[in-house]
């Protein structure tokens, strides 16, 4: 226990006496977090700001007379190009796909005549709207309007023919009903929360721990630290243990860094990629639920140590180490994918898929979702998973070619 | 006490580094058939040259390395059953083994002594010893990375020196030193033999062997050939000094290949 405590020590405090460390492995990648976060939203923010102060462009051919008094009367400011003939409007087409153009609305030749002079039975005139989904203004003209303009045009029409709207409308649909939506706000919460968190946990976990590992044993194997600490009096499982453990601390302490920067910043990100306000990601967790993911987290922080530390071990280089681990990494990568965009029921036999079930049982907690058997699967089989790969590091440690090459 | 009996380390070889060696035998014996012993109060050398099997034998007393064959015996404890309670009995140094550059030289010290359960006052007594004695006192709060050579080496030795050790083994100990470092290095073996401990050297430098080592084993091709004090050695081969003894076992011993 002592040679556990020893080893550790001194591996914590490589960490902490070495300042530059420090800022690298906990504030370095949290002070990038943020700083892409905030340019992303302010630069979304900025996009959205852009379109809005836009004057769309709008080619109108065989413009009605009252269309433009409606847009008039409406106070809509919109830069209108009248075209007439086939030429202008492929000259048209030609500016929406280049972005000159917005939108082209193509009225028919006869609109305000066929509109005064309707009767039962003649055919109902149709406008087409053309524009580029691929152009961000374009795209925010037709859908203000091709879908809302026009819309308001057609109401005001129908008004002049009919007078009372209310004969034809029968009924409306949650025009006044705020209470609409009934769910468990925090329920909610936890699958937005709980799709997305698994994924940076078990990603972050191993990417905290993933460096400094390599560091930690393949690199004091090239700088010929470890042979110091092979002839002392320590047991090799000691010195294995003492390291998987100061692994575990430093990826769970940065991983706790980030997924506090992260809940601070998610409603942040999420109000400027969604538009809404992002209270729908306000998340309380009971003690059960902490209690739950601070054990799990724990014993994922220790199967990834001891599988990062197993793969340094057999290198005998940092380089060598670095290269072996990086498909590992991709699988984790890949893992936590899988979880995140897995939909529809689980089936159970997912539960006992190493690395997969810890990310779904993650999932679970923050959905309240988990069941206990699920749960203990999971847990015991990361745990027992870690023992196993710490026997095998043990082994190598033992083993003078793993250790002397 | 030292007791090597019927020692074989057969290594094998993988495909490059029988390349290397130009053999199509993957085996490689570094030490074959090797017994000795080595008794408190006297420095014992291995003399030999490189790639004789000095080393790999003193990594073996150390539990670095595992026999293939017969038995060491580290004060009555032996190195393949009982390999925590040898390095407890030892001090072990050798050029390849190096202290973590990012700690200072007083952090190592402390931290090699709390592994081998050196009691706090002890500790403290140790350091002022060695500390004093190699001359760290000037440079043991800086980091190791910030030393030169010199000042690593003589690091190094205070901290395999730290227990206060029944047996030294010292793989090479002045190799690149300079003079003056080295001198210390020796004299303080000569002092260590003095107390009544066991220090076991390697060694290819003849003259180093000559005015250190009270006997010498003279190994080639992972055998001994020849084993006594320097007056013996000279009997032996009928010459007056190291180097003609050394090149007449040489002659007479070199395996044909």
């Amino acid at each position: 226990m002592s040679g556990i405590r020893q080893i550790y020590g001194k591996e914590i405090a490589r960490i902490f006496r070495d300042k530059r460390m420090v800022f690298s492995v906990f504030f370095l990648p949290v002070v990038i977090m943020v700083v892409i976060m905030s340019i992303m939203n302010n630069l979304i923010a900025g996009m959205e700001d852009d379109i809005e102060r836009h004057t769309p462009v709008v080619c109108i051919s065989n413009e009605p007379e009252s269309f433009g008094e409606f847009l008039k009367a409406a106070d809509l400011q919109y830069e209108i190009k009248n075209i007439s003939g086939e030429k202008e409007k492929r000259q048209a087409e030609a500016d929406i796909l280049n972005g000159a153009a917005d939108l082209l609305i193509e009225f028919p030749e006869t609109f305000q005549a066929d509109i005064e002079g309707y009767a039962d039975g003649d055919a109902i005139p149709q406008v087409k709207t053309y524009y580029n989904p691929s152009e961000d203004y374009s795209s925010a003209a037709y859908a203000e309007i091709s879908e809302g303009t026009l819309e308001a045009y057609r109401q005001a029409l129908l008004q002049e023919r009919i007078g009372n709207l209310e004969q034809v409308t029968v009924f409306t649909v949650n025009t006044d009903n705020e209470d609409m939506i009934i769910q468990d706000e925090q329920k909610a919460g936890g699958k937005a929360i709980g799709m997305m968190l698994p994924y940076f946990i078990t990603i972050l976990l191993f990417a905290g721990a993933m460096g400094l590992g390599v560091d930690m044993i393949a690199g004091e194997k090239e700088r010929g630290t470890m042979a110091s600490l092979l002839v002392s009096p320590v047991k090799r499982s000691s010195i294995v243990l003492g390291k998987v453990f100061s692994l575990m601390t430093v990826s769970g302490l940065s991983s706790l860094i980030y997924i506090i920067v992260m809940v601070v910043c998610m409603p942040m990100m999420m109000e400027s990629m969604t538009g809404t306000d992002g209270t729908g990601l306000d998340i309380s967790l009971s003690a059960k639920q902490i209690l739950m993911l601070g054990a799990l987290l724990v014993v994922i922080a220790f199967l990834y140590s001891t599988i990062i530390a197993l793969v340094s071990v057999f290198a005998r280089t940092m380089k060598e180490a670095s290269t072996y681990i990086m498909p590992v990494y991709m699988v984790v990568l890949v893992v936590g994918l899988l979880t995140m965009f897995a939909s529809g029921k689980t089936a159970g036999y997912s539960y006992y898929i190493p690395l997969y079930n810890t990310a779904l049982v993650l999932k679970g907690i923050l959905a309240q979702e988990v069941t206990a058997a699920q749960y203990l699967i999971a847990f015991a089989e990361t745990v027992l998973l870690g023992g196993a790969l710490t026997g095998l590091i043990v082994k190598a440690f033992e083993s003078e070619k793993v250790m002397s090459s | 006490m030292i007791e090597i009996r019927n020692l074989t380390k057969i290594y094998k070889l993988n495909r490059k580094q029988m390349r290397e060696s130009r053999t199509k035998n993957p085996l490689k014996t570094a030490v074959d058939d090797l017994t000795l012993t080595a008794r408190k109060g006297e420095i014992y050398g291995l003399l030999g040259p490189n790639g004789a099997g000095k080393t790999t034998t003193l990594r073996c007393i150390a539990t670095i390395i595992k026999p293939t064959g017969g038995e060491i015996y580290v004060n009555g404890k032996e190195v393949r059953s009982q390999p925590e309670a040898v390095r407890t009995e030892i001090g072990f140094l050798t050029s390849e083994i190096k202290l973590d550059e990012q700690f200072d030289v007083d952090y190592m010290f402390r931290f090699f002594g709390r592994l081998h359960h050196v009691p706090a006052d002890v500790l403290k007594q140790r350091r002022e010893e060695l500390f004093e004695y190699f001359g760290i006192r000037d440079f043991a709060h800086k980091q190791i990375k910030e030393l030169s050579t010199g000042m690593k080496q003589k690091a190094a030795i205070a901290v395999s020196l730290v227990h206060d050790p029944d047996i030294v083994i010292f793989d090479e100990p002045t190799n690149g030193l300079d003079i003056i470092t080295a001198r210390s290095v020796t004299d303080y073996l000569r002092k260590l033999r003095d107390e009544g401990k066991l220090v076991l050297v390697s060694t290819h430098i003849m003259s180093e062997a000559e005015k250190l080592c009270d006997r010498i084993g003279i190994i080639i091709d992972g055998r001994k050939v020849a084993e006594g004090t320097v007056e013996q050695l000279y009997a032996q081969t009928g010459t007056g000094d190291l180097e003609d003894a050394f090149f007449e076992l040489y002659r007479m011993n070199r395996r044909e290949e």
